[in-house]
């Protein structure tokens, strides 16, 4: 393969020919399974019809109320956060959120624009693993073989019935005292931004008008043609086409290699996978209802889970200090604005444009 | 009695939401932030100022049903796939919030009306244009409308987004109705059913409870259409003089099984129960924001004395 780099400028390269080396590797990694990871807890329980009396039924919701009843989650302002301070390099918590759909809203120059609803779910921080411990691990060795090791958060989001999840399960969340939660996520945080445990998030954690990245599992297409999956034109709908209008064409390159390359474009499976959606700008925040505006789309169909941070993009970062480490409601009582807008946007209830 | 006493010890606490399926009675008299709620949950939590403190009089307000028909575009799009409760919700909290600012009238498919949208480009800085409506759709923010006329002989339609900023005023010139929901046959008819004077003024209506019917039948242009009319079961047309094959085929591509498809019909509407919870909602803000209005209105003339 040909290419042309200049060190000393660090220009980009420049490719003549198509790179057959890199989508090779890549075609052999297995984008998508159906079965969670080894290291998984067994989540759900496996029961049957489990015929159970009413009294009993009782009883049993009476003991889960009493388990939890003295270890409810404190408020930001009785956990003891040491007061750190935030410089360009922190990398803050994420959020756990669920995409609800699509809105439109104008700017004050009568453009629309399309925003995507996420609603902050419950999140509460389960535990704060270290840099050295997380190094230590598999991900984490895998994640920083050659960098500086960061701390990790998980965060877990939707309380919902013990009754429904197995002990070990359970167990991920006996130590903090919380409801099991649906959702599990870890953050990569440094270690001035690590949050002790029980702590929620709400959706104050960001600012308006700041960069966020959106990870979630992409719309599931389901076995896909050529020209849909990779944008191939196919063929002519007429003039004469015999049975040639949406197929690929030729797959091989000639007589040297007589053979396909690996990573052909193929019809296959198409959508269900993590992707990100980077440097969305955040436009509204309604602090009541812990629901965000992100102007733009995210990946995922409307009711999917998704992660929030903050973004990676070198411009788009913070210049001043946002919530650090994260948001907490006033200590003198006083409630937030409830519904917070970019300065750029038309508010509803304001008077009507005028050009 | 057991079971109230320790529902009542774990109100503060965490599971607020996921016990209120078990709980005996719901009264919303903490109306704190709960911090576990599911986005589907938040919005089928009802608005606390309509029932009081004691649950002995359940105070149930039920908008009139006529709202179903003069509000439409507040009921959601009934796709499964893309329906949030509390995200339809927050759109409806806005709609409202808008219509504090403008009026948006009560108008079908056949009224007429004038529509000032602000243009740089104009030499006024506002466009006027009047029309007939010829089609409505969209729900939420989204909710628009066509309106069509025939200005220096030249058909013009203009689709307006009914929550746009840009839109400083909306009149209803003449509100009447027509035998069609959808008027699009008005562009392969002849001219005059589409022409308007653009300095029509508003007519007063005799009768203000009904809104009349039009019973007009129009004349179309001969073939070629835009559409097969002949298929579309339409009753504001003449009759369309067609040959008999034309007839034939459109008994062949018919689907008169439909009209007796009740899942169909369940999933292109929005359920009763919740139509009611919907417009209970938003009931008593629109009609505050009309009564605002009225005032106004009788303290305009006044004010320039």
């Amino acid at each position: 393969m040909l290419s042309i780099v200049f060190h000393k400028r660090r220009r980009l390269v420049r490719r003549l020919f198509f790179n057959h080396e890199q989508i090779r590797t890549m075609s052999r990694v297995k984008r998508r399974t159906t079965h969670p990871p080894y290291w998984h807890v067994l989540k759900n329980v496996q029961r049957g019809d489990e015929k159970i009396s009413s009294d009993n039924l009782r009883f049993v919701r009476e003991v889960i109320q009493d388990k939890y009843k003295n270890k409810s989650p404190i408020k930001g302002s009785d956990l003891d956060i040491e007061k750190t301070e935030w410089d360009p390099k922190t990398k803050r918590s994420g959020v756990i959120a669920r995409n609800i759909g699509v809105q439109h809203m104008w700017e004050k120059d009568g453009k629309k624009v399309i925003c995507t609803v996420l609603h902050v779910l419950d999140n509460h921080v389960i535990r704060y693993v270290p840099p050295e411990e997380y190094a230590k691990s598999i991900i984490g060795a895998k994640v920083f073989r050659n960098r500086k090791p960061l701390g990790c958060l998980v965060v877990g989001a939707e309380a919902a019935n013990p009754d429904r999840f197995t002990k070990q399960y359970c167990s991920l969340f006996n130590e903090v005292g919380l409801l099991p939660k649906k959702r599990l996520a870890r953050f990569i945080v440094t270690p001035n931004a690590a949050l002790p445990p029980c702590t929620p998030l709400t959706a104050g954690h960001f600012v308006i008008g700041q960069a966020v990245d959106v990870y979630g599992k992409t719309i599931d297409y389901g076995f896909q043609g050529v020209v849909k999956r990779w944008g191939f034109k196919g063929g002519p709908a007429s003039h004469g086409a015999t049975k040639f209008h949406r197929r690929g064409g030729t797959i091989g390159t000639g007589r040297d290699k007589a053979r396909v390359w690996p990573g052909q474009k193929m019809p296959g499976h198409m959508g269900s996978e993590k992707r990100f959606c980077r440097g969305l700008k955040i436009v509204r925040i309604n602090m009541k209802y812990n629901v965000i505006y992100v102007k733009g789309t995210v990946p995922g169909p409307t009711n999917s889970i998704v992660q929030i941070f903050d973004t990676l993009l070198p411009r788009r970062k913070f210049t001043e200090a946002p919530p650090h480490p994260t948001y907490f409601p006033p200590e003198d009582g006083t409630l937030p604005q409830e519904d917070i807008w970019d300065s750029n946007l038309h508010v509803f209830g304001s008077p009507s444009i005028s050009v | 009695m057991l079971r109230r006493a320790v529902l009542q010890t774990f109100r503060q606490g965490l599971a607020q939401s996921f016990f209120k399926r078990y709980a005996v009675s719901l009264t919303e008299t903490t109306v704190t932030h709960q911090p576990i709620e599911t986005s589907n949950e938040a919005g089928e939590r009802s608005v606390p100022t309509q029932k009081t403190g004691d649950e002995s009089r359940n105070t149930v307000v039920v908008a009139p049903p006529e709202f179903r028909f003069m509000y439409p575009e507040f009921l959601p799009d009934p796709a499964m796939e893309t329906r949030n409760r509390l995200r339809e919700k927050l759109e409806r909290m806005d709609m409202l919030q808008r219509r504090s600012v403008i009026e948006i009238p009560e108008f079908y498919t056949g009224s007429i009306m004038a529509v000032t949208v602000a243009d740089a480009n104009s030499p006024n800085k506002f466009a006027r244009f009047v029309g007939i409506c010829i089609q409505r759709g969209g729900s939420g923010l989204r909710a628009w409308f066509i309106l069509r006329n025939v200005v220096d002989k030249q058909g013009v339609e203009i689709l307006y987004e009914m929550y746009c900023p840009l839109i400083q005023k909306i009149e209803v010139l003449r509100l009447e109705r027509r035998l069609d929901e959808s008027l699009l046959y008005l562009r392969d008819a002849l001219p005059e059913y589409s022409t308007f004077p653009l300095d029509m003024e508003p007519e007063r209506r005799l009768n203000n409870s009904v809104v009349p019917i039009n019973p007009l039948k129009v004349k179309l242009r001969p073939r070629p259409w835009l559409e097969r009319w002949e298929r579309q079961n339409l009753q504001g047309v003449e009759d369309l003089n067609l040959p008999q094959r034309f007839y034939d085929k459109a008994e062949k591509v018919a689907k008169p099984w439909e009209k007796y498809d009740l899942m169909l019909h369940y999933r292109k509407t929005i359920p009763a129960e919740e139509q009611e919870k919907i417009f209970a909602e938003i009931h008593s803000q629109l009609q505050q924001q009309e009564l605002k209005r009225k005032l106004r209105r009788r303290r305009g003339p006044d004010n320039e004395q």
